[in-house]
């Protein structure tokens, strides 16, 4: 009911996701990861995707960053198609709107925290080393910039990923599984950040299998063999 | 950014990095070695070659008009018997002076030795000879004598000087059979003369007193007066054109024949600066020294193109193995928004560096080698080859880019999320 309204009385939805299919060949024949996906999120939404492993989610999460091209269906975010983008505009887009963070931290392993972040922020435009160490310090970590990935316990390197996904102010965050390696203490710190964005206004769109982490976004989507099974939103009772 | 990433990541995955680096090192450093001996060693070789004597003998040419009865000689010692020492400057004055490596006149005689201590003159067979005779020509000289010429001849002592008519070297049988040391004062159709040294050349020169020439010419009474003169000269091998009479060529073909260094040619050219004389290529060496060239340079260029082959495929299968470890990194970036190219030309980058650090060791260490490999087999250096540098560079780089290029462009081609995916 909401989002129907929602979408009626606003102006165009941030994301929206019109029947996503996304096959994989293998050799035991074609794997359908996302059967049909229709999805719509609105700005400033924090959105959990739950569901089984295998069943499509971090699938799902790649094609909206646009890492990955679904077989069938489109995806329009912020008012642009985004298969109709070259391949320059898709990098370009890529490094304006969209933030990752991921289960396996994924920093480079030869470039200290700072590095890392100033990284991305090349990528995305000019390096600003004073942002970047502002950036870190806002994750807690104001005193390690010059420490190599290894030298960084999981929790630390998650919060470098998380500094460095919002470097360049993307208006979406993307994160898979980001608290699936971190214990209990880091846990709580990496849904602090993620509950200081979601108030800042970021559109959070975060796969996680802990029912607790999903209980933190304005809505749940459980996936099922690549297929929208059951959608919730906090303040209401499950829908369909 | 893109220098801070490029030094610190050039350091990363340090064993795969120097492999690729010793291999491109190596197989530069084979080229540039191989390269630098067989430019130089045509120049070198030739003189080597050249080095064992003479290859055209220049006589008057009465002498092939010589009359022999009963196995003597009779031609009359007419003037027309004798070259003009004052004429073989012309000779650096023809078409293929620059050839003319070497001019060693001879004027034969027999003196009357006698020695210090009284004791029984004895007639012996001397022979006139430049020793290290300057010869000018127009602004140019030219150090030229018999000692060049035989390079096997040993000597004990030193040569006499060209312009001393009181001195004079001696063959080492005549010497011992008189008993006649370095040093020694003998008297020479009754002049004195100082004995400067002994030779020993395992020929007739062992019984012959070597004398300046112009001393040889003071003794016979023949000024200026030579009777062979010994070339040595850098030609060109035989061919089908070089056994033509020039006479029956036609004019083009003459053109030809006449402006290759052939030792015909050569020798066709000194008659024609020496009216009187006639020229005789000696087939010695001469003929199988451009083969042999041929051959040297060929294996040269073999060993390295198998060098530059061996290192391409080492440096390929690093390569790849290097950036297959970094496809994690890739996907990385591109998930940053980092453009294909951005990506590609961090990589190409840190290639092109390493490419060129090992070119530039792999150029140093080979021209090191061909420098040693020149002192080892010629005794003489090859010089650093600067043409070489960017040679060895530029197959470096090519190397190396066209090994890693193939993996980069493969995995930029790849969905990001399917690099992420995979495991480094
Ligand atoms: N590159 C690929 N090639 C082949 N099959 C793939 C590929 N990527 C994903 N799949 C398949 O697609 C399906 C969905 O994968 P996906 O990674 O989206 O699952 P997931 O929900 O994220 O699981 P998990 O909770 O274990 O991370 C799986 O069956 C997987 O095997
Ligand atoms: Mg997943």
């Amino acid at each position: 009911m909401a989002t129907i309204l929602q979408s009626a009385v606003g102006s165009e939805a941030l994301i929206h996701l019109h029947g996503l299919t996304r096959e994989y060949a293998s050799r035991a024949g074609a794997v359908r990861a996302l059967d049909q996906v229709t999805l719509t999120i609105e700005r400033g939404e924090w959105v959990a995707v739950m569901g089984p492993s295998g069943s499509g989610k971090s699938t799902l999460v790649n094609i909206l960053g646009c890492l990955d091209q679904p077989t069938h269906g489109s995806v329009r975010i912020a008012g642009t198609d985004v298969h109709q983008l070259s391949r320059q505009e898709l990098d370009r887009f890529r490094a304006e709107t969209i933030g990752f963070i991921f289960q396996q931290f994924h920093l480079i392993p030869y470039l200290t925290a700072l590095e890392n972040i100033l990284l991305a922020q090349y990528f995305h435009s000019m390096t600003d080393e004073d942002e970047a160490r502002r950036a870190l310090a806002s994750v807690g970590l104001g005193d390690r910039a010059t420490h190599l990935p290894s030298q960084l316990s999981g929790g630390e390197q998650q919060r470098v990923c998380i500094a460095r996904a919002l470097i360049n102010q993307p208006p979406i965050l993307l994160a898979d599984e980001p608290t699936g390696n971190l214990d209990a203490a880091n846990q709580e710190i990496v849904q602090e950040h993620l509950r200081t964005l979601h108030r800042a206004g970021h559109t959070i769109v975060m796969v996680t299998h802990d029912p607790e982490m999903a209980s933190l976004a304005d809505r749940t989507v459980e996936l099922h063999h690549g297929r929208i099974a059951a959608e919730r939103r906090a303040d209401l009772t499950a829908q369909k | 950014m893109f220098f801070r990433l490029l030094l610190e990541s050039l350091f990363r995955q340090r064993r795969r990095k120097l492999l690729a680096a010793t291999a491109i090192l190596l197989g530069t450093a084979t080229v540039t070695a191989m390269l630098a001996i067989g430019t130089s060693v045509g120049d070198k070789l030739n003189h080597e070659l050249s080095s064992y004597g003479a290859n055209i003998l220049v006589t008057p040419k009465a002498d092939t008009l010589d009359v022999v009865v009963g196995g003597v000689s009779i031609r009359p010692a007419t003037a027309g018997s004798y070259l003009r020492e004052s004429d073989l400057t012309k000779l650096k004055g023809i078409f293929w002076r620059n050839n003319i490596l070497n001019l060693s006149p001879e004027l034969p005689l027999h003196a009357t030795l006698t020695q210090a201590q009284p004791s029984q003159p004895a007639t012996v067979p001397a022979l006139g000879l430049w020793f290290h005779h300057t010869l000018h020509y127009g602004t140019e000289s030219y150090a030229m004598g018999a000692p060049a010429m035989h390079r096997w001849w040993r000597l004990q002592g030193a040569w006499p000087a060209d312009a001393a008519l009181d001195q004079a070297a001696i063959g080492s049988k005549l010497a011992a059979q008189m008993h006649i040391a370095p040093g020694d004062s003998v008297a020479l159709n009754g002049e004195p003369v100082r004995i400067t040294g002994i030779v020993s050349s395992g020929d007739a020169t062992d019984r012959t007193l070597l004398l300046p020439l112009a001393l040889a010419q003071k003794i016979t009474g023949q000024p200026d007066a030579v009777r062979r003169v010994e070339v040595q000269a850098l030609t060109k091998p035989e061919d089908a054109l070089a056994r033509r009479n020039p006479d029956s060529l036609s004019p083009a073909l003459h053109d030809r024949w006449y402006c290759s260094p052939y030792a015909n040619s050569i020798a066709y050219q000194i008659q024609e600066a020496l009216p009187n004389a006639q020229a005789e290529p000696i087939r010695r060496i001469t003929q199988g020294e451009g083969t042999i060239l041929q051959r040297i340079s060929g294996l040269m260029w073999l060993v390295a193109l198998a060098a530059l082959l061996a290192a391409s495929f080492a440096v390929a299968a690093s390569m790849t193995t290097a950036i297959l470890e970094r496809k994690q990194e890739i996907g990385l970036m591109r998930a940053m928004g980092a453009s294909q190219f951005s990506v590609a030309s961090l990589f190409f980058a840190e290639t092109a560096l390493l490419s060129l650090l090992s070119g530039a060791l792999g150029y140093l260490l080979g021209s090191l080698l061909a420098a040693r490999v020149g002192w080892e087999i010629f005794h003489s250096t090859i010089a650093f080859n600067p043409v070489l540098l960017p040679a060895a560079l530029g197959m470096a780089l090519l190397v190396s880019i066209a090994g890693g290029a193939p993996s980069v462009l493969r995995t930029l081609g790849m969905q990001p999320a399917a690099v992420l995916r995979e495991d480094g």
